[in-house]
């Protein structure tokens, strides 16, 4: 029982770790689907996080997105702006609890993607309306529907679009039109981010040296260049989630077989008793296999339900979401796939453990076991 | 079965000292007979049901089983012959906490791949004779020790075993339930014409043996 009770322990403390790790990597890689195949312009200053840019000074709008427009190989320009998200004291989160863009309507449709849209959703009528659309999470924390409004730095908002999407971040995210989100937030023609698509047959590559010479005050990244700079980032955190996963599977292990030596020890003459009846070796071998499996199952499943939720309660804490809100897309945050890849991992761990015991019971000396009962 | 010793001998190390605990035993067992071998602590008496029971290797000697030498068998066949034609019989019982009586009594046939069916069966009718067919799924906990030494001889007997090795039985129970036992292994060796041998300090078990050895410092020697 202590011994399922350590392995439960230990799997709910990788499943939390390795799930909530997993939930920030995944948000970071998303940033960039938003803008796949294309280039993205930002200022020479910025640092930039896949597209996000997270300092450094704003583009003008109109020059910019003009000047970009004439350059051979451009297909279209989407200029966006990502002001102070809702709640400012939440902005340094990882996991962005409320997130803002402006675009301009026409694109929000190819930006957003396949979103699934929420009844009686419709787009606004142009770039200065007021009508706005609101991932599902932020709609459901704050009971929006179509015809919500909202007050945002003075202004009223009103909601005409819900959508859900399997994407964390834009689950989180407002779309504004983007004339009005540079009114509201008091950016007049500054855009934060313009997205670039190329014409067919056109390398992204090209297409950014291009833009760098015409433009001097920019910076331009093809997708693969988004990728390498956070490459290395998400490496290092995935190694050394890695890491703490496997010294906690070594904990287990040691556990495991710390315990089931003691056990086996404790039952030497069972063995010796069951060697005598002429059980064969593989017999005992597959018994004491058997029992660490079982502590494995046992642990890992219930491992499993804790990892879970508190991996839940940690992203609610993280984000100031609603604990409820997280319920239904418990398997956005703790993938199916992973569970079963850690619960797999966590008994063959115990499995693992089993061995030594499993063979120094198999090589028990039934005579000395025997005699010393005596 | 027939078994027979030929100077058999097992010693151990005790730190740089060598102790024979049985020195150059010879011993006939041509019929089923009732044995008794009798001694006092460490006389050798559970090292050579050991080595006769294919429990432990001679230091030099031979076991012979039917006049093949067993001693130095391989540990697979000295576990089938066991299982086959072996039964044993422990002062503590052994029996398996976690099993009720009746399935301890089918270990030793599920261990021989019988079936299902049979292995219950035997079981029970062997429950019968030790008379506890009303205690079949008690768990030894719940058993008098009596009770558990029944259990134990009736898996003793579970796979029709031509020699029952039984060491010290009756050295946990009380005078009354030792002679119930002493009386039941007799009843098995005359009803069953299985070999029971037993090592034991209790005296009684002398007036039913058929054959008596002592064994003192390791060495035999015949009574009757």
């Amino acid at each position: 029982m202590l011994c399922v009770l350590g392995v439960a322990i230990a799997a709910t403390f990788v499943i939390a770790i390795g799930a909530t790790t997993m939930r920030y990597t995944t948000v970071i890689r998303e940033v960039d689907v938003l803008f796949n195949g294309q280039v993205t312009v930002v200022s020479k200053d910025a640092i930039v996080i896949q597209a996000l840019p997270i300092g450094g000074s704003m583009l003008p709008q109109d020059p910019t997105v003009e000047k970009i427009s004439i350059i051979p190989g451009v297909r279209a320009v989407t200029p966006i702006i990502f002001p102070s998200p809702i709640e400012s004291n939440t902005v340094i989160q990882a996991v962005p609890v409320n997130f803002t863009m402006g675009i301009p309507v026409e694109d929000w449709t190819s930006i957003l993607g396949p979103v699934s849209l929420r009844r009686n959703a419709h787009l606004p009528a142009n770039d200065s309306s007021s009508e706005i659309w609101s991932g599902g999470s932020l709609a459901d924390q704050y009971g929006w529907r179509v015809g919500s409004e909202i007050r945002v730095n003075g202004y009223t908002l009103h909601v005409s679009g819900v959508f859900d999407t399997s994407m964390a971040l834009l689950n989180r995210c407002l779309i504004i039109p983007l004339a009005m989100a540079q009114t509201v937030y008091n950016y007049p023609q500054l855009v934060n981010i313009i997205a670039v698509r190329p014409a067919l047959n056109v390398p992204e590559q090209n297409l950014t040296i291009a833009i760098k010479q015409k433009i001097g005050y920019v910076n331009a990244l093809t997708e693969t260049q988004r990728n390498d700079i956070v490459q290395p980032i998400l490496a290092q955190v995935q190694t050394w989630t890695l890491g703490i996963e496997a010294v906690v599977f070594i904990i287990s292990l040691i556990l495991v077989m710390t315990v089931t030596i003691m056990t086996v020890s404790e039952r030497r003459r069972d063995f010796a008793t069951l060697d005598a009846m002429g059980a064969p070796t593989s017999y005992v071998f597959r018994a004491v296999i058997t029992e660490t499996f079982l502590i494995g199952v046992l642990g890992g499943a219930v491992g499993l339900a804790t990892g879970s939720l508190t991996a839940l309660v940690l992203a609610s804490i993280y984000t100031n979401i609603p604990l409820a809100l997280f319920f239904p897309s418990i398997l956005d945050i703790v993938p199916p796939l992973y569970l079963l890849e850690m619960f797999l991992a966590i008994v063959g761990v115990c499995c693992l453990g089993g061995l030594v015991p499993a063979i120094n019971a198999m090589r028990m000396r039934i005579a000395e076991v025997l005699r010393a009962e005596y | 079965m027939r078994i027979r010793t030929v100077n058999l001998t097992r010693s151990f190390h005790v730190g740089s000292s060598e102790i024979a605990a049985v020195k150059s035993v010879s011993l006939n067992i041509n019929d089923p007979k009732f044995v008794a071998i009798i001694g006092p602590s460490g006389s050798g008496k559970s090292t050579l049901l050991n080595l006769i029971g294919l429990n432990d290797y001679p230091t030099s000697g031979q076991v012979l089983i039917n006049d093949a030498d067993a001693s130095r068998l391989a540990n697979r066949e000295r576990r089938r012959i066991r299982n086959a034609h072996m039964g044993f019989v422990f002062q503590s019982f052994n029996l398996f906490p976690t099993l009720s009586a009746v399935e301890n009594v089918e270990l030793p046939m599920s261990l021989a791949n019988r079936s299902q069916e049979e292995q219950r069966e035997r079981a029970l009718r062997l429950l019968e004779t030790v008379g506890l067919t009303q205690r079949r799924d008690h768990r030894p906990k719940q058993l008098s020790m009596g009770e558990m030494q029944r259990v134990a001889i009736a898996r003793a007997l579970a796979n029709k075993p031509e020699t029952i090795i039984a060491d010290e039985p009756t050295g946990e129970l009380d005078s009354k339930t030792a002679r119930e036992i002493i009386s039941l292994l007799r009843n098995i060796y005359e009803k069953e014409k299985t070999t029971v041998i037993v090592a034991t300090h209790d005296e009684k078990i002398v007036d039913v043996a058929n054959a008596v050895y002592t064994m003192q410092d390791g060495q035999l020697k015949t009574d009757i």
